[in-house]
C-alpha cells in the first residue's frame, strides 16, 4: 500500500488537512502547491496519533452520528458517535462501509460532459457552468425541474431557493424507501402526514407487521438498541417480540415467535387482535374508540382467522399478551409494502391506539417531518418528462434509473428531456444518461446539515480534503447562481455553501435559544458534538373523524393458479441497492441466507420441492412487467407459495464492484403507483427451473447445528427457575481427576513460558462476553472488524471456496422447522476464541503462533511459513489463510485498488500471500490504550480498551476487559448462569464466553 | 514372509554365476528407442509439474482447490502416499535380510531405489504446500542472529527428522549395496560411466579384507535401518494423530500407517518389477516365486489394514463421542463416500483374491490389484486427510474441497519425478543384485574327469 502513497503525496495531504478541516471548504479543490514539511509541524496534527472529527452518517435516512478516525489527512475508520442519542457510539454495516464510498476507485473524478460521440469526457468546472446557464437560459420557468432524494436540511432549503430564483417551483423529491403506506396510515387514521418516533426501548411486548426494523426501517441502529433493552431481561421478566410476515426476515431471527399469515392480509390480523383487546377490556381504551368499535366488531378473531390463515386461539393469545404489558405494535416496512400496505398500518395504528400505545411507544412530536417524497412523485416527473415539460433536469442524490420498475419506463422519458445535469459522484445508472456529471463530494468531504426528525439538527463536516477534483453542489448551485447574475444572483449573499450553511444556522441558533454564546462558539460546540439534539414535548393525537370509514381490503395480487407472490425486500447490507457498490459490503453475507457477491431468489423447501430445485439452481421468475433469471435458495423460512428477492444488485453501473453482478428485482415489480403513492413490493410471478445452476457464494457450510451446542439457546422459564440446561458437547461425564491436571500443568507451563523475562509479572487476561439475547445478527461487527484490521475481500470466486477472511462471522443455524416445532434461528459471532489451552499453538513448527502474557493466541504474520496445520487444529475454525497476495498492489487480487489502500488502518499490517491471519482481538486497541495508561502513570480502566466489533455492536451484546479482574465487566458477564463456551469439553478454555440466547416462548 | 526360496524350482533353470553377470550387465546396454520415448514422455510430464508449482508459487496457493476448512489437500495426500511407498524397500532389503528370507535377493535392489526415489518425491510435498515455499528452511532448527528457534511440540519438526534421516539412511544402504555390483560393471565399461562406476566402486576390489567389512557394514546398515521402518512412518502418523481433529486424533495411528506403507510399497514393488521383468528378460532371477511370496506380504498387510479400517470405525462408535461419530458416518456415507469405498474396495476387498494360489502365481492379475492397492492406498491418505478435515466441529464451518488442474498435475509431475530417477537409475546401475543372486546359486564346481 505503502507505493501507491508516496511521500510527496502523503506530506501534501498532511500539509493540507493538517491546516485544519475548517481551512478545508476555503482552499477549494485540487491539489495544494505548497508542501508543508514537519518542521513546521501542522496544528493537531502529531504523527501517529488519530484526530477524530465528528459528523453524520448518509448512507441511510437515520442520521447516525459519526466519529472519524483519521490518520495524517486521511479517514482510516469510522465510528459511533456515543453522543448521539441516535446510535450511541454504535454504527451498522453500512455506515461503516461509508469509507468504501469515499475511497471508491470508481468515484467520479471530475466534471465530465458528453460529447457528441455520445461518450464522456472531461471538462473544466467553468465550462460546465457556462453551458448550464446557456442551457437555462433557452428554458423557461418550470421547465428546469430539480430531482433530489430525501434532503432535509439546508440543502433542501438552498435547492429550493435555487429554484425558485431560478424562476422554477418544478422540485421532485425520489427516495425509494419512502414510507409512503405509513405516512398514508398516519394521515388517514391520525390526521398527520409524518413517521412518529417508536420507543423500542420501553415497549415490552413488540408486535411487527413485516416491520424490518433492526435492517433498514426508519432508524435501525437506534431500534436495535433500544429494543435490545427494551427486549431483555429485568428481574426474571423479559420482553417479548412476535414477528408477523410470510417471510422471516433478519429482524424476524430475534422474534420468540415467527407467525405467518397469508400474504397481504396482515392488516386484517392487527385488526383482529384490537378486536380482542377492546372486547376483553372495553374500559381501558381511549373514548374516542367509539370510532372505530364498528369496524373492530366486524373483524372477530374467527373471521379474520379465515382471512389470514392463523388459528383463532393464536390471535387472541396475541390480543392477551398485547394488552397485559407496556407494548408497541409497528407497520409499514418497505418488503411488506404491497398496495393494500397503507391498510395495514392503518389497522396496525388502530391496534396501538385500542390498546394505549400512542403517547407512550409511539409518539408524535419528535416525528420525521413530512417529505415530499413519493413513488408517485417520480412517476409524475417520468410523465412529465415524456410529456416534453422538462427541459432542464438536475439530479441530486437519488437512482431512479435503478430504484425504479423498468415497466415505469423512467429512463426512455429521461432521453426526452433537452439537458440534464447529474451530481452523482459515482457513474450509477441515472447518471450514465446524464449530458453533464458535476460529482458532488462524497459526504465525509462535505459541509452539511441533516435533519432525520424534529429535534435533530445534524452536522456535516468535511474529515479530510477533497480525493478528487469535485465540487459540493450547494458550492455548485451557488456558483451558477453568480454567474446567471441578476436577480438570481442577487438571492444569495454566501459566497460559498459553508457560508450558507452558518447563515442557516444562525438562524438556528436564535431558534434553539442558543443566544448566550457567540455563534463561533454554537457553531464550534454544535460542531464538536455532531449536531444539536432536542427532545420536542410528544403531543396528544386523536382519532380522525373519517377513521371509522376507512376500508381494509387483503392484497389481491397472487390469486391466479400457479402463480407466486414475490415478496422483494429491502436488502440489510445494500439497503435499496446505493451501497451495492462497495466490496465490504458485497462480501458481507446476507444475514439471512449467507450469500455474497450476488442475487438469489429465497424459495420454501415445500415450493422448491414442487418446482424440483435445489440451492443454486437457475430459476426464471417471470412477472407481467418482466423476468429474472437468478440462482435459488431453499430457505425454511418462507411460507410456501412465496418467493422472495432482495433489492439491492442487478446494477447495469456502479462501478466494478455492483456492475453485472446478479438481477435487480426491480426489473420484476409493477410499475403502476399504488391508492397511496408508492411502489407494490409484491407481485404476482410464475418461476420455472431453466436448467441450470450455479454454486451460491454462500459463507455457510452446514446450516444445522447437529446437536453440538454451538449457539446455545434456553428459556426465560428456566432462567427465572434456575433450571438453565448447559449442553456440553464432546464430554457427557465430568472430567477424570487426572486428566484436569494434566490440563492446568500444561496451561500453567504456556503462562510459565510466555511470562519470562521483561514479561514476568501479573497481567490481564483479555475476554469477551457476548450475550447471544441480544445478537441480531445485523453484521456490523463483521465490516467494523474489515474496516480496523485490514481484511481484503477476496471476490465471488473465492468466496465459494470458502476463502473469505472475515475474522469474525455470523453464525447462523435454523433449528425446528419440521412441522413439530417451530422454525427458529440460532445466531452467534464466531472469532478467535484466544483459548488459554489452544491447540493451534503447539503445532506450529516455527513459533508462528504463540501466547502472549495476557492470554492472547498471537499470530506473527513475519514468521508464519504457511503450513496450515494451526487451522487444521483449530475447533472453531476461526485461522484464515491468505491464498491469494491480496495486499500486493501489483498482484491481480490486490484487495485495496487506488484509493481504497488510503483507508488501510496505517496500526494493522497488510498481511501477503501465503501466512494466517486471525482475530488479535483488536491487539493494537490493547496497546494504544495500554500505552496511554502508561504514559498518564494509571492502570487501564475497565471498559476503556473497546474492539472495533463491539464498538459497532448496536445491540450492545459484546463486553471486552479483563477476566483475571473479577470486578471487571466481562468477569461479572462471563459470570452469570447462562454463560456458556463453545466447544468446552474439548477442553480449550476459551476467553470467550457466550451467554445463551433467553427465548421468552409460550408456557403451558 | 518368512517364505524361502525354492531351489528346487530353481534348478530347473539354475543361471550359472558367469549367466548373472552377463544377463545383468547386459540390461545396461544401449537404451532402445522406447526407453528415450518413454523417458522423453515423464520429461515432459515433470516439466508440466514444474511449470504447474511455479505458477502456484507466483500466484499464490490458491490456484489449488484448497476450501477452508480443508487446509490439507492433494500435497499432503501424496506425500504420505510417497513416503508410504518408500517403506517396502527398506522391509524387503533390511528386515528381510536379517531375517535371512533369501527370496528377498532379486527383489530388494528394485525395491531399495524405489525406496530412495519415493522419499524425494514425497519430500518435495511438505514445500510445495507450504504457503511460503522460501521461508521453508525456518522448520530447521539452526543458529541466527534473530534467536529464533524451532517448536519441538509440532509433529511437523518431528517430520522433518525422521525424512530426513529417513532419506539419508536409505541412499547409503542403497549406495552401500551396489558397490559391488558396480565394481563389477566398472571393469566392462568405459567413457563417462567408467568415471561414474569408479566413483561410486569405491575402489572395490573384491578382496577378502573387503568383503569382510563389506558384509559387517551391510549388515549394521540394515540394522540400522530397521528401526526407520517402524518409526518414519510412525511419525508421519503423528502429524495427525497428534491433532485434535475427528478422525484423526487416535492412538492406532502409528502401526495403522506403518501397515498401510508397507501394503503400498509391496504394491509399488510388484506393478514396477513386472515390466522391468519383462523388459529387462530377468525371468530367470525374478520368478513366479517371487511374486508369490510378494503377494503374500500384500495379502498379509492388506489385512492388517483392514483390520485398522474396522477397529477405526469401532473406536469411533465405541468412544461415545459424538464428533468422532459423525466425522465416520460422513466418511461413509456424506459428500465423499466414493473416495471412502473406491478405498475400501481397492484395499479390503479386491485384495482378498490374494487367497487364492492362482491369483497369486499370476503376473497379469497381479499387477492388476497392486495398481488397484495403490489407488487405494492414495485415497485412503486423501479419506484420512480431506474428508475428516472437511467434517470437524464447528457445524458453520464445514466445506467441501475439490482439487484443480494445478494440483493434478503436481500429483502427475511427482510421479514423473519418481520415473524419471527410477529410468535413470535402471539403466546405469543394475536393478538386480549380481552380488546377492550369485549368494543364493550354488557354487560352481569343477566337472569331474571320470
Amino acid at each position: 500500500m505503502a507505493k501507491q502513497m508516496d511521500r510527496r503525496r502523503f506530506l501534501k495531504v498532511v500539509g493540507v488537512t493538517g491546516g485544519g478541516a475548517a481551512a478545508a471548504a476555503a482552499c477549494g479543490p485540487g491539489d495544494p502547491t505548497t508542501l508543508v514539511p514537519y518542521l513546521v509541524p501542522p496544528e493537531n496534527q502529531i504523527p501517529g496519533v488519530a484526530t477524530y472529527y465528528a459528523t453524520t452518517c448518509r448512507e441511510c435516512p437515520a442520521g447516525c452520528g459519526m466519529h472519524v478516525r483519521v490518520r495524517e489527512g486521511r479517514a482510516v475508520k469510522v465510528e459511533g458517535n456515543p453522543d448521539s442519542p441516535i446510535n450511541r457510539g454504535a454504527l451498522c454495516a453500512r455506515g461503516q462501509a461509508s469509507l468504501q464510498g469515499l475511497y471508491n476507485p470508481d468515484r467520479v473524478r471530475g466534471p465530465m460532459a458528453r460529447n457528441a460521440a455520445g461518450q464522456f469526457e472531461p471538462i473544466a468546472w467553468e465550462d460546465a457552468y457556462t453551458r448550464i446557464v446557456e442551457r437555462m437560459g433557452a428554458a423557461t420557468g418550470d421547465q428546469v425541474a430539480f430531482l433530489t432524494g430525501h434532503a432535509s436540511g439546508t440543502f433542501d432549503q438552498l435547492v429550493d431557493q435555487w429554484l425558485a430564483a431560478v424562476g422554477s417551483q418544478t422540485r421532485f423529491v425520489y427516495e425509494p424507501f419512502a414510507y409512503e403506506a405509513l405516512r398514508e396510515a398516519n394521515r388517514a387514521v391520525f390526521g398527520l402526514d409524518v413517521v412518529p418516533e417508536y420507543q423500542f426501548a420501553t415497549a415490552r411486548y413488540v408486535l411487527s407487521f413485516g416491520t424490518d426494523f433492526l435492517e433498514t426501517w426508519l432508524s435501525p441502529v437506534q431500534f436495535a438498541r433500544e429494543f435490545s433493552s427494551g427486549h431483555g431481561i429485568v428481574d426474571d421478566q423479559m420482553g417479548r417480540y412476535v414477528h408477523i410476515e410470510p417471510r422471516m426476515s433478519m429482524t424476524a431471527f430475534s422474534a420468540d415467535e415467527w407467525v405467518s399469515p397469508n400474504p397481504g392480509t396482515e392488516g386484517v390480523l392487527a385488526l383482529g387482535i384490537a378486536n380482542v383487546i377492546l372486547a376483553d377490556a372495553p374500559d381501558n381504551a381511549p373514548f374516542d374508540v367509539f370510532r372505530v368499535r364498528p369496524l373492530l366488531e366486524r373483524h372477530d378473531p374467527d373471521m379474520v382467522a379465515g382471512v389470514c390463515g392463523v388459528p383463532a386461539e393464536t390471535i387472541r393469545r396475541l390480543a392477551a399478551e398485547f394488552a397485559a404489558v407496556p407494548s408497541l405494535a409497528i407497520a409499514g416496512g418497505v418488503g411488506a409494502q404491497h398496495d393494500q400496505a397503507h391498510a395495514t398500518a392503518a389497522a396496525v395504528n388502530i391496534l396501538n391506539y385500542v390498546a394505549g400505545n400512542v403517547g407512550n411507544t409511539v409518539q408524535f412530536g419528535p416525528d420525521a417531518p413530512a417529505t415530499a417524497s413519493s413513488y408517485q412523485g417520480l412517476a409524475n416527473l417520468t410523465q412529465a418528462m415524456r410529456d416534453g415539460r422538462v427541459s432542464v433536469l438536475f439530479m441530486h442524490g437519488t437512482n431512479p434509473a435503478y430504484n425504479s420498475p423498468s415497466g415505469l419506463g423512467f429512463v426512455a422519458a429521461l432521453d426526452q428531456v433537452g439537458f440534464k445535469v447529474s451530481f452523482s459522484s459515482v457513474m450509477d445508472e441515472t447518471s450514465s444518461h446524464a449530458d453533464l456529471l458535476l460529482p458532488d463530494h462524497d459526504p465525509l468531504e462535505q459541509w452539511n446539515d441533516f435533519e432525520p426528525r424534529a429535534g435533530a439538527f445534524l452536522l456535516q463536516q468535511p474529515v479530510m480534503q477533497p480525493l478528487h477534483d469535485t465540487r459540493q453542489t450547494g458550492d455548485v448551485l451557488l456558483a451558477l447562481a453568480r454567474q446567471i447574475g441578476g436577480g438570481t444572483a442577487s438571492r444569495f449573499t454566501a459566497q460559498n455553501y459553508k457560508e450558507y450553511l452558518q447563515d442557516s444556522w444562525r438562524t438556528r441558533q436564535v431558534q434553539l435559544g442558543g443566544q448566550g454564546s457567540t455563534f463561533d462558539d454554537f457553531w464550534a460546540a454544535s460542531l464538536q458534538a455532531g449536531g444539536v439534539h432536542q427532545t420536542p414535548r410528544p403531543r396528544t393525537v386523536r382519532l380522525d373523524r373519517g377513521v371509522g370509514q376507512l376500508t381494509f381490503d387483503v392484497w389481491q395480487g397472487g390469486g391466479a393458479a400457479g402463480e407466486l407472490t414475490l415478496v422483494a425486500y429491502p436488502s440489510p447490507v445494500f439497503y435499496d441497492g446505493r451501497a451495492a457498490d462497495r466490496a465490504w459490503l458485497q462480501e458481507l453475507p446476507d444475514p439471512v441466507t449467507k450469500i455474497t457477491w450476488s442475487s438469489w431468489v429465497e424459495v420454501s423447501p415445500e415450493t422448491a420441492e414442487e418446482y424440483g430445485i435445489v440451492d443454486g439452481d437457475m430459476v426464471e421468475i417471470t412477472s407481467a412487467d418482466g423476468s429474472v433469471t437468478v440462482p435459488a435458495y431453499v430457505y425454511p423460512g418462507i411460507r410456501p407459495g412465496v418467493v422472495a428477492m432482495p433489492i439491492g444488485q442487478g446494477h447495469t453501473e456502479l462501478g466494478r464492484y455492483a456492475k453485472d453482478r446478479g438481477a435487480s428485482v426491480y426489473d420484476l415489480l409493477d410499475s403502476t403507483p399504488t391508492a397511496f403513492g408508492g411502489l407494490s413490493h409484491y407481485c404476482a410471478v410464475s418461476i420455472r427451473h431453466t436448467g441450470g445452476h450455479q454454486v451460491l457464494a454462500s459463507a455457510a457450510g452446514m446450516s444445522r447445528q447437529m446437536g453440538r451446542g454451538i449457539a446455545q439457546s434456553t428459556t426465560i422459564a428456566d432462567v427465572r427457575n434456575d433450571e438453565i440446561q448447559e449442553f456440553h458437547a464432546g464430554h457427557a461425564a465430568e472430567i477424570p481427576e487426572k486428566i484436569e491436571r494434566v490440563l492446568d500443568e500444561w496451561q500453567e507451563a504456556q503462562d510459565r513460558e510466555s511470562a519470562i523475562g521483561n514479561y514476568a509479572g501479573d497481567h490481564p487476561r483479555w475476554g469477551l462476553a457476548i450475550d447471544l439475547t441480544r445478537c441480531t445478527g445485523c453484521s456490523a461487527c463483521v465490516t467494523a472488524c474489515y474496516a480496523e484490521n485490514n481484511i481484503p475481500t477476496v471476490g465471488e470466486e473465492s468466496v465459494r471456496r470458502g476463502r473469505e477472511m472475515a475474522w469474525i462471522r455470523i453464525e447462523r443455524y435454523f433449528e425446528g422447522g419440521d412441522g413439530e416445532e417451530p422454525l427458529t434461528v440460532a445466531l452467534l459471532p464466531m472469532m478467535c476464541q484466544q483459548c488459554g489451552r489452544a491447540p493451534c499453538e503447539p503445532v506450529c513448527p516455527v513459533f508462528a503462533a504463540y501466547r502472549t502474557p495476557d492470554g492472547l493466541n498471537a499470530q506473527v504474520y513475519n514468521r508464519c511459513v504457511g503450513t496450515r496445520y494451526c487451522s487444521n487444529n483449530c475447533p472453531y475454525k476461526v485461522r484464515y489463510f491468505n491464498w491469494f497476495d491480496h495486499g500486493n498492489a501489483n498482484d491481480a487480487a490486490y484487495a485495496f485498488p487506488a484509493p481504497l489502500h488510503l483507508q488501510l488502518n496505517p496500526d494493522v499490517t497488510v498481511r501477503s500471500k501465503g501466512v494466517m491471519e486471525k482475530c488479535t482481538f483488536c491487539v493494537q486497541r490493547i496497546r494504544g490504550k495500554q500505552n496511554d495508561a502508561a504514559l498518564e502513570g494509571r492502570d487501564v480502566a475497565d471498559g476503556e480498551i473497546m474492539m472495533a466489533c463491539q464498538q459497532s455492536c448496536p445491540a450492545q451484546a459484546i463486553t471486552f476487559g479483563d477476566l483475571n479482574d473479577p470486578s471487571s465487566a466481562v468477569s461479572q458477564s462471563a459470570a452469570i448462569a447462562r454463560g456458556y463456551k463453545v466447544l468446552d469439553g474439548l477442553n480449550t478454555d476459551p476467553s470467550v464466553t457466550y451467554l445463551m440466547r433467553v427465548r421468552n416462548t409460550v408456557e403451558g | 514372509m518368512t517364505a524361502t526360496a525354492r531351489p528346487e524350482k530353481m534348478a530347473a533353470t539354475r543361471p550359472t554365476y558367469a549367466d548373472v553377470t552377463r544377463d545383468v550387465v547386459a540390461t545396461l546396454g544401449n537404451p532402445s528407442k522406447a526407453y528415450y520415448g518413454l523417458l522423453a514422455f515423464v520429461l515432459v510430464v515433470l516439466a508440466i509439474g514444474v511449470g504447474a508449482l511455479l505458477y502456484q508459487i507466483r500466484i499464490g496457493l490458491g490456484v489449488a482447490g484448497y476450501t477452508p476448512p480443508v487446509m490439507w489437500g492433494v500435497y499432503i495426500t501424496t506425500f504420505v502416499f510417497w513416503v508410504g511407498i518408500a517403506h517396502s524397500g527398506t522391509l524387503i532389503s533390511a528386515i528381510l535380510f536379517l531375517f535371512r528370507s533369501t527370496w528377498r535377493t532379486a527383489v530388494y535392489r528394485t525395491a531399495e531405489a524405489m525406496t530412495v526415489f519415493a522419499v524425494m518425491t514425497a519430500g518435495l510435498f511438505p514445500l510445495i504446500h507450504v504457503g511460503r515455499l522460501w521461508y521453508a528452511y525456518w522448520l530447521i532448527p539452526y543458529p541466527n542472529q534473530r534467536q529464533l528457534w524451532v517448536n519441538f511440540k509440532s509433529p511437523l519438526v518431528w517430520d522433518l527428522f525422521a525424512i530426513g534421516t529417513y532419506l539419508t539412511v536409505s541412499t547409503l544402504f542403497l549406495i552401500l549395496g551396489l558397490v559391488p555390483d558396480v565394481a563389477a560393471i566398472r571393469d566392462k565399461a568405459t567413457g563417462w560411466r567408467k568415471k561414474l562406476y569408479t566413483i561410486t566402486a569405491l575402489d572395490w576390489r573384491g578382496t577378502d579384507q573387503q568383503w569382510r567389512h563389506y558384509s559387517r557394514a551391510y549388515l549394521y546398515m540394515a540394522a540400522l535401518a530397521t528401526p526407520l521402518v517402524l518409526s518414519v512412518h510412525s511419525v508421519v502418523s503423528w502429524d495427525f494423530a497428534v491433532s485434535i481433529v475427528p478422525g484423526w486424533h487416535a492412538t492406532i495411528f502409528a502401526p495403522y500407517f506403518v501397515a498401510g506403507a508397507i501394503y503400498s510399497g509391496v504394491a509399488l514393488v510388484i506393478t514396477l518389477l513386472v515390466p522391468l521383468r519383462k523388459v529387462f528378460r530377468m525371468e530367470r532371477y525374478i520368478t513366479t516365486d517371487h511374486f508369490e511370496n510378494l503377494a503374500k506380504l500384500l495379502l498379509f498387510t492388506g489385512m492388517i489394514v483392514t483390520y485398522a479400517y474396522v477397529v477405526e470405525y469401532f473406536m469411533a462408535w465405541y468412544s461415545g463421542n459424538q464428533f468422532e461419530r459423525d466425522a465416520f458416518w460422513n466418511r461413509a456415507f456424506g459428500d465423499y463416500w466414493w473416495a471412502t469405498w473406491t478405498m475400501i474396495i481397492c484395499n479390503s476387498f479386491l485384495p482378498l483374491f490374494l487367497w487364492f494360489k492362482k491369483i497369486r502365481r499370476s503376473i497379469p492379475a497381479l499387477l492388476l490389484l497392486s495398481l488397484f492397492v495403490n489407488l487405494g492406498m492414495w485415497f485412503e491418505r486423501f479419506v484420512i486427510i480431506v474428508v475428516s478435515l472437511s467434517h470437524e466441529y464447528e457445524p458453520y464451518a464445514m466445506g467441501h474441497y475439490t482439487p484443480t488442474w494445478v494440483e493434478w498435475a503436481i500429483l502427475a509431475g511427482s510421479f514423473a519425478w519418481f520415473f524419471t530417477w527410477f529410468l535413470l537409475f535402471a539403466k546405469n546401475f543394475p536393478t538386480v543384485s549380481i552380488v546377492e543372486v550369485k549368494e543364493v546359486i550354488p557354487m560352481p564346481r569343477r566337472k569331474m574327469a571320470h
